[in-house]
């Protein structure tokens, strides 16, 4: 890519928050479709803690994963001629 | 060290950030802005009454309940093992989309998409608030006094109340809604209900008040393949420009000149476009099919005393002479695989029995010896009826000749959309055992409804060393 077709700000930080936030979404149905809460922290469960909280906290997890992830493919794009300014 | 050369070449890359330009779409009245506004009333109304509905013994109609793990669609109720259900809607909804576009072009984000609805809501509120395109843009370059401070602090106060509303909507598809408003007044709700209401509310605020047409230009993923579903018979909106061009303004009222076309110039298209594009440079991504240029032109035409349809939906078939060719194999394709797959799915919904087990191994033991010197497997059952009333199941068992089920309980009753959880002991003596592993079937079966069965393999273990 030429310096010139340069990548809006709004769209490199949509391209990092975006796709990360569906394919946690994606990633959460189908691991939660085949364990449940109960299964993979039974003491959690036990000691009050609800399944909404446990769903959350792994939702922004995953989440978490993913924008790291995508962060840094964002950084590496970074045209390399750019590296000594 | 950088040199002044690549300083300056700095410099000049800054400034190619693109700048987003504020866009006030200008405000049109006409066929398809009535569309539109038709569209949001019942997208928006379904989206903000339907959790308010119940069904049956009191239930919510729509509620998918993650805490439990099931999900209420009307008389549905749908378990994670019914995901193929989900799978199947969600390739049903692709496939709709996919002949819509075909045949309509981008009709989904014109009128549907909830990026367009809410933004219509919000563009309301901020036209309500702020007043027309050119006061807006009077306001936006005003400096700071009394009147604009009440007008956008107005303006964002309804826009907040009114995602905080959508928030809370949203919560209530996943928890009880009318548990969840009672929480309200003494902010009751649990910390993640109140989160995710927050963080709903939000993105809500953020995507349909400042960020709009950025949203389908740089998020979605629709419009990038938009030219995989077109083709030349694909209804898009366009400038007709053997006819508009050469472009140039003139009195009204007065002839027509001849060394020009029908366009007169006047840039209400332009201003009337929710992502700022200019119709007449033809076919363009950004462009959502919203048909705001149609009604602004056409408005503009009547003035004119001109043909209505300078800009209008048609094919590039159509502009180009060949005729307007909406059903072709492609549509056939489309339509018979979208119907075949509606009715297998309804068949198999409609046929399946609501009742479902699972069985689970006790994972504390594998094995144990009972008190006459039998050998006993534990295993947990999971009866969820999704039967719309309740039952009662008896439970049997298939595989290990000879042996003894031994339940917790006899009968187990389980009312609708409910699961039931038991526990149930396999016994058998040494020598009906003839493996270390035996294959059994345990079956549940409701008392009032025989077809209303399910059953699920389990392996009946015993110890290693009989077998050596």
């Amino acid at each position: 890519m030429s310096d010139k077709e340069e990548i809006p700000k709004i769209q490199r930080v949509v391209a990092v928050l975006w796709p990360s936030f569906l394919t946690s979404g994606v990633a959460m149905i189908i691991f939660y479709w085949i364990f449940s809460p109960e299964e993979l922290f039974p003491e959690l469960i036990a000691s009050g803690v609800g399944n909404m909280a446990i769903y959350s906290v792994s939702f922004l997890f995953l989440w978490l994963t993913t924008l790291a992830s995508c962060l840094l493919s964002c950084y590496f794009l970074r045209p390399c001629n750019r590296c000594n300014d | 060290m950088s040199s002044p050369e690549s300083n300056n070449a700095k410099q000049e890359y800054d400034s190619l950030y693109a700048k987003r330009k504020e866009i006030y779409p200008r405000e049109v009245h006409g066929i398809f802005a009535s569309w539109r506004v038709a569209m949001v009333a019942l997208t928006l109304g379904l989206y903000y009454i339907l959790p308010w509905i119940n069904w049956g013994e009191g239930r919510q109609a729509l509620l998918f309940d993650l805490p439990n793990r099931k999900f209420n669609i009307f008389m549905l109720t749908l378990w994670p093992q019914d995901l193929i259900y989900l799978s199947a809607l969600l390739i049903i909804s692709a496939l709709a989309l996919f002949l819509f576009t075909t045949v309509g072009g981008r009709l989904w984000c014109g009128y549907a998409c909830p990026q367009t609805v809410w933004t219509e809501v919000f563009l309301w509120i901020e036209r309500k608030v702020e007043g027309s395109r050119p006061q807006q843009m009077k306001l936006a370059k005003s400096p700071w006094n009394m009147n604009k401070i009440i007008r956008k602090g107005g303006k964002h106060v309804i826009w907040i109340l009114f995602s905080l509303w959508t928030g809370f909507t949203f919560v209530g598809y996943f928890t009880p809604i009318r548990e969840l408003v009672q929480a309200v007044p003494g902010w009751d709700m649990g910390p993640w209900e109140s989160f995710w209401i927050f963080f709903y509310a939000f993105a809500t605020y953020g995507n349909a008040g400042w960020l709009r047409e950025q949203v389908c230009i740089y998020m979605c993923p629709y419009a990038r393949f938009q030219s995989v579903m077109f083709d030349n018979n694909t209804l898009i909106i366009s400038y007709d420009e053997k006819r508009g061009d050469p472009r140039g303004t003139r009195k009204r009222g007065t002839d027509k000149p001849t060394d020009k076309g029908d366009c007169i110039d006047c840039s209400l298209c332009v201003q009337a476009c929710p992502t700022g594009i200019d119709i007449r440079d033809g076919l363009q991504y950004q462009c959502i099919a919203c048909a705001a240029c149609i009604d602004a032109c056409d408005d503009v035409m009547e003035k004119m005393d001109y043909e209505p349809g300078l800009i209008r939906y048609t094919t590039l078939n159509e502009i180009s002479g060949k005729g307007l060719h909406i059903f072709r194999p492609r549509v056939y394709l489309y339509s018979s695989i979208l119907i075949g797959l509606i009715l297998a799915m309804s068949w198999s919904l409609f046929t399946r029995i609501p009742v479902s087990l699972d069985v689970n191994r006790d994972r504390n033991i594998l094995y144990r010896e009972a008190a006459n010197g039998d050998l006993e497997n534990v295993f947990k059952l999971k009866i969820m009826n999704q039967d719309s009333k309740a039952h009662k199941f008896v439970i049997t068992m298939e595989g290990l000749a000879g042996s003894v089920l031994d339940p917790d309980e006899k009968e187990i009753s389980a009312a609708s959309g409910e699961t039931a959880n038991t526990l149930v002991r396999v016994r058998a003596s040494e020598d009906v055992i003839k493996d270390r592993s035996t294959n059994i079937t345990i079956k549940v079966t409701a008392i009032d409804d025989e077809k209303l069965t399910d059953e699920e393999d389990a392996r009946f273990i015993a110890p290693a060393d009989w077998f050596q």
